[in-house]
């Protein structure tokens, strides 16, 4: 087994990967004179995967299954992982997305010790009805939370909104009476079925050694045997369901999202599908933007609006956020001007700006090394060189980013979610 | 109660990671070299006392400086320009550091060697901010009527939101319940009303007092010369000290528990507790107090995450967190309604345990092992260690990250136990659900 090099010149960055013999693909990110270490392993295996077929045999999880399972997972026989991280000074935590379940610790001191309880953590399940059960109370508090976050509940109810059938319509964490059905035995066929290393992601990023980490793992990874579980999503429509939903919460200043679904074409974006989308919305709706401007001089917006791309299996979309008092007249407006980009499409001069905007973006991500390790777990589930980006947007012309332009944001296949005040 | 604390001078000083030299009395100008980062940071923080008149207007400027200037006097045109030197931020941030308000005007970019054409992004990133700082877009001698106005909604649409967020509510509301009658009530941007009731002579007069009078710290991070943004600052500065009188902080004896209930439609309740501490008068102090807090509630393994969420399952998070600048803590968390005394006097009974001492060695170095991890991953973020040298010069204390970090191996068991005999619980806020 040996490291292949991976180097990005522009950027002046490097990263380290390789396969290892137990079926963990292994990234290590050293990142010179660094203090801290950031560690994360991720599993392909979120909120969404709650259909798949295990050797055979069809199964359906309850709703919030993959998360509890990541709270489960800290547990083990000998002890739970929070205490063994207490004696190396590690801050450790973990989190559960709709595609991924991504463990991490950061450290500036004893990593070989972190890094051997993080690896243990993902290899020793250990439920038991006690345990389990025990953990209803803690779950139902963090549901509870998110129950009365209004920035959490607008943007599942534009998901539940634009997704007739995919899964990404269900919150990750489930409900209060879902989890009450999940079991020990339940959590172990996810593990079994997800937790297979050849499913799974080790990222290193900071002050690390290749070759340290390479020997700590040959003496904690045990062979996976090698086989795929198959993910079974439902038909989704183009459609959206609902071009409306509103739910009220005590808010001062009502919360909104606009979605903009689009056709799944079976596969991952890519790297250049990506960049391209990213500067259309740079361009389209930026600070610097006619439509931003527009917005703000009618008093509609303020600096919370801001646009994102959501893209994973079965899902794709554009979404626009933020605090305003008046979103339908927004939505109206947003359709009006998407209407008339499909007609003009981005100039030269709007296109070159937001091109260097997005360069500069890309480059300050280097800084930070979760979202570093982050990246680079996504980027091997969904087939993406995190390099790729940086000489594409080097090198791209309006003429890409036009053509791109014709497969997003249909002024007609949208969904406003709306929170607000009951009184408003 | 009003202590005066002198203020350490700092004067002139030589590090092994920052330089910091004074343009004048109360005018400080830190470089911090360090060519790891892709995205190099400068930045104006203006200190000034927290006063009821003042913080709106302080916070409204902050806001309409930022949105345009005399070279570029229209939002767009400015946002323009940032995206092309690669995205680069000119931002606004105010926060309250003990009776405090730290006024700051910052910008941000890729380091020059990242652009694509061969620009010195820096040198024009540091024009644009004392641009936009020393040469405002003004018309007849006032800001833009358009900028204000605009700046206005926006603001007060923020200071609405803070109730959004129910945690940082019911934080936002005890502290305001506890502090009533110190400064430190007073919000961060002022009052809504304040920001409403403001006239554009206030914001004129709040950006001419704050030039003139406000402590002004300068932090430049990253790997460009700061040589030519120093100059730049100093023309300015150059014949305008101000005097960095001894540092007031006002704390309220505690007498009876304050109580306060709220309910509102939602379906957690939240807890805050309030309490007063000892006013850390050394580093030592300090740093044991942050300590001891880290022992009662900070880290996975501190005393209430350990019995009151794992043990009992009352929550999912209770947390407690010090703020040695107002002497305070703040312990929060998130409950059912029927949970909310159960978990109080969880709470206390855990605080108790510390008081009599009886915290473990490993809880100890648990919290120590953490806490050192904390300082010394501030090495690793520009804004962190940026954040960490503004509360290090606003409290006139020299220590570096590494040297904190070598304190807290030094603290004791007892000195923990010292600081905590001076806890009182002050104000107990809870919103509750339904």
């Amino acid at each position: 087994m040996q490291f292949t090099k991976i180097e990005n010149q522009r950027a002046a960055e490097s990263y380290y990967r390789l396969k290892h013999s137990s079926g963990l693909t292994i990234v290590v990110y050293p990142k010179k004179d660094f203090k801290s270490t950031y560690a994360s392993i991720g599993t392909k295996f979120g909120s969404i995967y709650s259909q798949f077929r295990y050797k055979g045999e069809k199964i359906t999880v309850p709703n919030g299954t993959a998360h509890y399972l990541e709270h489960k997972l800290f547990e083990s026989e000998d002890g739970d992982a929070f205490t063994k991280y207490a004696k190396t000074g590690a801050s450790a935590n973990a989190y559960t997305s709709f595609d991924t379940t991504c463990y991490l610790f950061s450290c500036t001191d004893r990593f070989r010790e972190s890094l051997e309880i993080l690896l243990d953590l993902v290899q020793s399940p250990y439920f038991t009805p006690e345990t389990v059960a025990k953990e209803q109370g803690i779950i139902g508090q963090e549901i509870k939370m998110y129950e009365d976050s209004a920035d959490w509940k607008v943007m599942m109810n534009l998901l539940q909104g634009m997704y007739q059938n995919h899964p990404i319509n269900i919150d990750i964490a489930g409900s209060v009476e879902s989890i009450k059905e999940i079991t020990p035995e339940i959590l172990y066929s996810c593990y079994r079925s997800y937790y297979n290393l050849n499913n799974m992601v080790l990222c290193i990023v900071g002050n690390a050694d290749p070759d340290e980490v390479l020997a700590i793992a040959d003496e904690q990874l045990k062979d996976n045997e090698d086989f795929t579980t198959e993910s079974i999503f439902p038909e989704e429509p183009y459609e959206v369901k609902t071009h409306y939903t509103e739910q009220h919460l005590p808010v001062a200043v009502p919360m909104f999202e606009i979605g903009f679904k689009e056709k799944f074409p079976g596969k991952y974006a890519d790297n250049q599908e990506l960049i391209c989308t990213n500067i259309i919305l740079e361009a389209f709706a930026g600070e610097s933007s006619a439509l931003y401007r527009e917005l703000l001089d009618k008093k509609l917006i303020n600096s919370s609006f801001g646009t994102e791309y959501m893209e994973g299996f079965g899902y794709r979309g554009v979404i626009f956020s933020g605090e305003a008092r008046n979103p339908q007249e927004i939505t109206d407006i947003i359709r009006e001007r998407i209407r008339e980009l499909h007609q003009t499409g981005i100039s030269e001069e709007d296109f070159e700006n937001a091109r260097r905007s997005i360069y500069g973006k890309l480059i300050t991500g280097f800084d930070n090394h979760s979202s570093i390790a982050s990246e680079i777990i996504n980027g091997e589930f969904t087939g993406r060189e995190i390099f790729e980006s940086i000489d594409i947007v080097a090198g791209l012309t309006s003429a890409d980013v036009n053509e791109r332009l014709k497969a997003q944001l249909d002024p007609d296949n949208y969904c406003l979610s709306v929170v607000k005040n009951a009184d408003d | 109660m009003i202590f005066l604390i002198a203020i350490e001078k700092i004067g002139d000083v030589v590090m092994s990671e920052f330089k910091r030299k004074e343009i004048c009395e109360g005018v400080g100008f830190t470089s911090i070299i360090d060519d790891r980062f892709k995205r190099g940071r400068i930045g104006a923080a203006l200190i000034v006392p927290l006063e009821r008149k003042t913080a709106a207007a302080n916070a409204l400027l902050s806001c309409v400086l930022t949105r345009s200037c005399k070279k570029y006097p229209d939002f767009t045109a400015l946002s323009r320009k940032l995206s092309s030197l690669y995205s680069a931020a000119i931002y606004p941030s105010v926060r309250r550091i003990g009776d405090y308000q730290v006024i700051a005007i910052s910008a941000s970019a890729i380091e020059d060697r990242y652009s694509l054409d061969g620009e010195t992004i820096s040198a024009e990133l540091a024009e644009l901010l004392c641009s936009i700082i020393f040469e405002p877009n003004m018309i007849n001698g006032s800001f833009s009527e358009e900028d204000v106005e605009q700046e206005r909604r926006q603001l007060i649409e923020n200071i609405d939101a803070e109730f959004n967020d129910k945690r940082t509510y019911a934080v936002n509301r005890c502290v305001e319940i506890m502090c009533r009658e110190e400064p430190f009530s007073i919000g961060r941007f002022g009052s809504r009303s304040d920001v409403e009731n403001l006239t554009q002579e206030d914001i004129y007069n709040a950006w001419q007092h704050l030039l003139k009078n406000a402590r002004v710290e300068i932090t430049m991070l990253g790997s460009s010369d700061p040589d030519s943004a120093f100059e730049k600052f100093r023309e300015y500065f150059k014949d305008k000290p101000r005097k960095t009188s001894n540092k007031s902080i006002t704390v309220s004896e505690t007498g009876d528990v304050k109580r306060i209930a709220e309910t509102e439609d939602v379906s957690q309740s939240k807890l805050v507790m309030g309490f007063r501490c000892k006013y850390p008068e050394t580093k030592r102090e300090c740093i044991a107090s942050s300590l001891m807090s880290a022992v009662l509630g900070g880290t996975p393994t501190s005393k209430l995450f350990v019995n009151v969420r794992e043990k009992q399952s009352l929550c999912y998070y209770c947390a407690s967190r010090v703020d040695n600048e107002k002497a305070m803590m703040l312990i929060d968390s998130g409950v059912e309604t029927e949970n909310i005394e159960k978990t109080e006097t969880a709470v206390m009974e855990q605080l108790k345990e510390l008081v009599k001492g009886n915290i473990s060695e490993d809880e100890i170095n648990s919290a120590k092992l953490a806490l050192k991890n904390a300082y010394i991953s501030c090495l690793d973020s520009l804004p962190a260690l940026q954040s960490y040298h503004i509360g290090r010069v606003n409290r006139g204390d020299g220590l570096t990250p590494e040297e904190s970090a070598e304190i807290v191996e030094t603290i004791t068991k007892d000195e923990i136990v010292q600081l905590a005999q001076y806890i009182r619980l002050d104000t107990v806020f809870s919103l509750i659900g339904n």
